[in-house]
C-alpha cells in the first residue's frame, strides 16, 4: 500500500511538470509562429524602404524617420514579445496535459449508515476526502490519443485503493482500412462504459453528491452510492455514426466486448467469457439552445451465470443563446431492468429480476447558483422484492467551473432496515487544477 | 467463442463500409467553421467550389458553444475544419475527437488555425488560473481589426490551393478579389484605385505602421481617404468601457481608447464592489460610452450607466448575429455607427 501510494505520489509530481510543460509548449509554438510572421512583415518592410530609397517615391527625409521610428516600435514590440515567451514556457515538448481533481465530501445522518461491502463499518456523520484523480491526456501519434485517468479512492473511510479508473487508447483511423467509415472510433483498454448517462460521468463531474442508486446498485460500486462507484470494465468499444431516416437528428450507436463479471448486477459470478454491450443515441439539437438526447443500453453475459441488463435514458437541455453562463435547464432520467440467473450453492438454479430508475431537474438561477432535485427508486439486485427510494435537492454554486461547493439533502425509504427512513445532509467541494482546458460546467458539456 | 467475437466486431464493420455514405458534394470541398466570419470568410474565397457551414450560433458567446452530435456527425466527413484558434474556440477540440474524421485532427492539412501569423496582443507573462479565464496565447478577438481578416483569407486561400491544387488558381483569383473589396471598404475605393495595382498593400503598410495619415497628406491624398479609415475617425480617441477584453483590435485600428472592462477578471462576471469601483473610473475619466456583447448580462452595464450617464452600446461579434449585419463588411459597419452614434 505504502509503495503504491509513493509511486503515485512520483507520478504526480512528474506529470504535474510534464502537464504544465505541455499546455505552454503548445502556446509556445503558436507564438514562436506568430514571431515568425512578424518577423516576415518587418523584413518585408525594410526592403520596401530600400527599393523606395531609390524611387521618387520618397526623397524626404523626415518620412524616412518616421518609417525609422515605426521599425523601431516594431522591433521592441517583438522583443517584448520573445521576453513573455521566454517567461511564460519550459522547454519540454511531447508531454500529456494533465489534471488533478480533488473531491472531499461531509455527510450528517440522522441515524447510523454503514458501508455496503462491510456492515460493520460506520460511515455516518464524518467528512471524507472521496477522490484524489491525476487525468492525463495526449496524442500518441497522429492517429491515436490516450487518456489515463488514475484515482486514490476512498475505501469507506479505510484506506486509499489505487485504481486506474480509465485507461485507454482512441483509434481515430481503422488500422487496414485506413479511414473512418461513419466517424468510426475505436476504443481499447479500461474505460467507463457506454450504458446509459450518469455512469460515463466522473464522481467530480456528476451533478449530485451520490451516484444514482440505480447506477450504484446495478452498474457498479464496492462501498455504496456516497464513494466513487459506476462499470469502467476492460474491453474494446465501436463508436459510430448511424445512417437515419429521422430528419436533423444524429444518432450514434457503440458496441463493445468487455471483460464479464464486472457489473455488480454479475455479482462477481463472471467467468472468462466475454460480455456485451450495446448502446444507440439519437438526439436532436435546436439552434444550439435545446438538445434533446434518447438512449437504449444493453449488456449480456453469458458463463457460470447469466446476465442481462437493459437501459432507457433521455436528457434535455437548454441553455440561452445570450446570457448563456448564466442560466440552464437540464431534466432527465434512466430506467434499468435487469435480469441474473445463477446456480446457488444448493444447485438450484436462482433468479433476480431488479428494475431501478431515477430522474432530476436542474436550473441554473446564476453564472454561479444550480439548483436541483432528484427522486431514485429502485429494487436490490440482490432480492428484487426490496425497494429503496430516496428523494433529494442540493443547491451547487461555483466560484469558476474550477472551484464547486455543494450543499445538498436526502430522504431515504428502504425495505431494508439500517437503510430505511435517514436523513442525509451532504455537503461537497471540489477542486480542479492544471492544464484542464476552460470549459463550460458539466452541462454544456 | 473466437467466432462471436469476431462477428461481433467484423459484421458492423463490414456493415459500415457497405453504408458509408458517397460525397453528393459534386467534388466541392466540404469546409466546418468554428465560428461564422469564418465562414464568411471561407466562402468568399472559396467560391463555388466549397460549401462552407459554422457550427456556432452566430448570437452566442464564441468562448462558451456547447458541442452536440449534431456538430460531431457535421464535421465527420468535412475536408477542412478552421478554428479561430488562440483558445477562443477551444470547445472544437471535443467536436474533432468526436467526429472521428481523420483528415482533419490537428496537424493534419485539414485542420486549419486561421490565426497564424496575425499579430496578437495581450500575450500574458504568466498563465495562471488567478488571473481568471485567461487565453494563454493572447487575445483571440483578431477578427475585429480588418487588417487580420486579410491575415486570414490568405491563410486560408493557401489551405484551400494545398487540399484543392486543381482549383488553385481559381482560389487565388478570389482571394485577390476578396481583398480587394476589403481595402476599397477599409480606405475607400477612390483612393485604392488611385494608388494603382498594389494600392491596398501600400495602405495597410502604412495603416499597420500608423503612418497613413501623413502618408496621404504628404501625397495630397487626405481627400480621397473613404470608407471605415474615414468613417472610423469620429472614434479617435474616444474612451469607453466594455464589458470583456474583446475590443482590443478594433479599438487599436479605429483609434479607440479603451480605459477598463465591466469584468473584474477574464471570464468572471463583474462581482458589486467592482461595478462601483469601474463608476469612479467612468466618472473621473468623463466616459460616454460602455460596450456590452450581445451574449453578455447587460445588468453591470445598466448599473453603471445608471449611475454616471453614460450609454450602454449593445454590440455583436460575429456575422450574422443580426439579419442586417450578413456579411464581415456590415459587421465592422454596424460597429463603427453604432458606437459613434452613442457618443455624439
Amino acid at each position: 500500500m505504502w509503495s503504491k501510494t509513493m509511486l503515485l505520489v512520483c507520478l504526480t509530481f512528474l506529470f504535474t511538470l510534464a502537464g504544465r510543460a505541455q499546455e505552454s509548449e503548445s502556446s509556445k509554438d503558436r507564438i514562436i509562429e506568430d514571431l515568425r510572421g512578424e518577423v516576415a512583415r518587418l523584413r518585408h518592410d525594410i526592403d520596401s524602404l530600400k527599393s523606395l530609397r531609390h524611387s521618387d517615391l520618397l526623397t524626404q527625409s523626415d518620412m524616412l524617420d518616421r518609417l525609422e521610428e515605426s521599425l523601431e516600435k516594431r522591433l521592441t514590440y517583438l522583443e517584448t514579445k520573445i521576453d513573455a515567451v521566454s517567461r511564460a514556457t519550459a522547454p519540454v515538448a511531447f508531454n500529456p496535459g494533465m489534471t488533478a481533481f480533488i473531491n472531499f465530501a461531509a455527510r450528517g445522518d440522522s441515524k447510523k449508515v454503514y458501508d455496503l461491502a462491510d456492515p460493520a463499518n460506520e460511515i455516518s456523520n464524518r467528512p471524507f476526502l472521496r477522490t484524489v484523480e491525476m487525468e492525463l491526456l495526449g496524442a500518441v501519434d497522429p492517429y491515436a490519443s490516450a487518456v489515463a485517468v488514475i484515482s486514490l479512492e476512498n475505501q469507506a473511510g479505510k484506506e486509499f485503493g489505487v485504481d486506474a479508473e480509465e485507461a485507454y487508447g482512441l483509434l481515430k483511423r481503422i488500422p487496414l482500412l485506413e479511414d473512418a467509415p461513419l466517424g468510426m472510433k475505436v476504443k481499447i483498454g479500461k474505460y467507463r462504459a457506454p450504458f446509459g448517462v450518469s455512469n460515463k460521468i466522473h464522481m467530480h463531474d456528476l451533478p449530485w453528491t451520490t451516484r444514482p442508486l440505480a447506477v450504484a446498485r446495478y452498474l457498479g460500486t464496492e462501498h455504496g452510492d456516497f464513494f466513487e462507484s459506476g462499470f469502467n470494465p476492460t474491453g474494446m468499444d465501436l463508436n459510430f455514426y448511424v445512417p437515419n431516416p429521422i430528419p436533423q437528428t444524429t444518432m450514434e450507436m457503440n458496441l463493445d466486448v468487455v471483460r464479464a463479471g464486472e457489473l455488480t448486477l454479475s455479482g462477481g459470478r463472471g467467468g472468462s467469457q466475454p460480455a456485451y454491450i450495446g448502446h444507440l443515441n439519437l438526439s436532436r439539437d435546436w439552434s444550439n439552445q435545446h438538445l434533446l438526447i434518447l438512449g437504449l443500453s444493453a449488456y449480456e453475459e453469458h458463463g457460470i451465470a447469466i446476465t442481462r441488463l437493459y437501459g432507457a435514458d433521455i436528457t434535455y437541455k437548454w441553455a440561452p443563446l445570450e446570457e448563456r453562463e448564466s442560466h440552464s435547464f437540464v431534466a432527465g432520467g434512466e430506467v434499468f431492468a435487469g435480469r441474473h440467473l445463477f446456480t446457488d450453492s444448493a444447485t438450484a438454479v436462482s433468479s433476480n429480476s431488479p428494475v431501478g430508475w431515477y430522474g432530476y431537474l436542474q436550473y441554473q438561477t446564476s453564472y454561479w447558483l444550480y439548483l436541483g432535485l432528484r427522486y431514485d427508486w429502485v429494487e436490490e439486485p440482490s432480492n428484487d422484492r426490496l425497494v429503496t427510494r430516496s428523494a433529494g435537492g442540493y443547491a451547487s454554486y461555483y466560484t469558476t467551473e474550477f472551484l464547486r461547493l455543494r450543499l445538498g439533502f436526502e430522504h431515504r425509504w428502504s425495505d431494508i432496515p439500517v437503510q430505511n427512513n435517514v436523513n442525509t445532509v451532504l455537503f461537497e467541494i471540489n477542486l480542479v487544477f492544471g492544464s484542464h482546458p476552460t470549459e463550460p460546467y458539466w452541462v454544456n458539456k | 467463442m473466437m467466432k462471436r467475437i469476431s462477428g461481433f466486431i467484423l459484421l458492423p464493420l463490414l456493415a459500415l463500409c457497405a453504408l458509408e455514405q458517397s460525397p453528393a458534394r459534386e467534388g466541392k470541398l466540404k469546409i466546418v467553421t468554428t465560428l461564422n466570419y469564418l465562414r464568411y470568410v471561407a466562402q468568399e474565397v472559396g467560391g463555388d467550389r466549397v460549401t462552407v457551414v459554422a457550427l456556432a450560433n452566430a448570437r452566442q458567446d464564441p468562448h462558451y458553444v456547447t458541442p452536440t452530435p449534431a456538430m460531431n456527425q457535421l464535421t465527420s466527413d468535412a475536408d477542412l475544419f478552421i478554428e479561430n484558434g488562440l483558445s477562443l474556440d477551444i470547445w472544437q477540440k471535443n467536436v474533432v475527437d468526436a467526429s472521428g474524421n481523420p483528415a482533419i485532427q490537428p496537424g493534419s492539412p485539414g485542420h486549419l488555425v486561421a490565426t497564424v501569423n496575425v499579430p496578437v496582443k495581450e500575450l500574458p507573462t504568466e498563465v495562471s488560473r488567478a488571473w481568471g479565464d485567461i487565453h494563454p496565447q493572447g487575445n483571440p478577438h483578431v477578427w475585429l481589426d480588418p487588417l487580420n481578416i486579410r491575415i486570414i483569407a490568405a491563410n486560408i486561400a493557401e489551405r484551400l490551393k494545398q487540399l484543392d491544387p486543381a482549383n488553385s488558381a481559381y482560389y487565388q483569383s478570389r482571394f485577390e478579389q476578396y481583398k480587394g473589396r476589403l481595402d476599397a471598404a477599409l480606405f475607400g475605393e477612390e483612393l485604392v484605385r488611385a494608388l494603382g495595382k498594389s494600392g491596398g498593400d501600400v495602405l495597410v503598410r502604412k495603416a499597420l505602421n500608423n503612418e497613413l495619415a501623413d502618408w496621404l497628406k504628404l501625397r495630397g491624398l487626405e481627400g480621397k481617404l473613404g470608407g471605415w479609415m474615414k468613417e472610423g475617425a469620429s472614434l479617435n480617441g474616444l474612451k469607453v468601457i466594455s464589458y470583456h477584453k474583446t475590443y482590443i483590435y478594433f479599438a487599436d485600428r479605429f483609434g479607440l481608447q479603451l480605459t477598463g472592462e465591466l469584468e473584474e477578471k477574464p471570464g468572471i462576471p463583474p462581482p458589486p464592489q467592482h461595478r462601483d469601483a469601474v463608476v469612479e473610473e467612468v466618472k473621473r475619466e468623463g466616459i460616454r460610452v460602455i460596450l456590452n456583447d450581445n451574449f453578455y448580462s447587460r445588468e453591470a452595464a445598466d448599473y453603471v450607466a445608471s449611475k454616471t450617464g453614460a450609454k450602454v452600446v449593445i454590440t455583436y461579434l460575429d456575422v450574422g448575429s443580426l439579419p442586417e449585419v450578413d456579411t464581415y463588411e456590415k459587421l465592422i459597419t454596424f460597429l463603427i455607427q453604432n458606437i459613434s452614434q452613442a457618443a455624439r
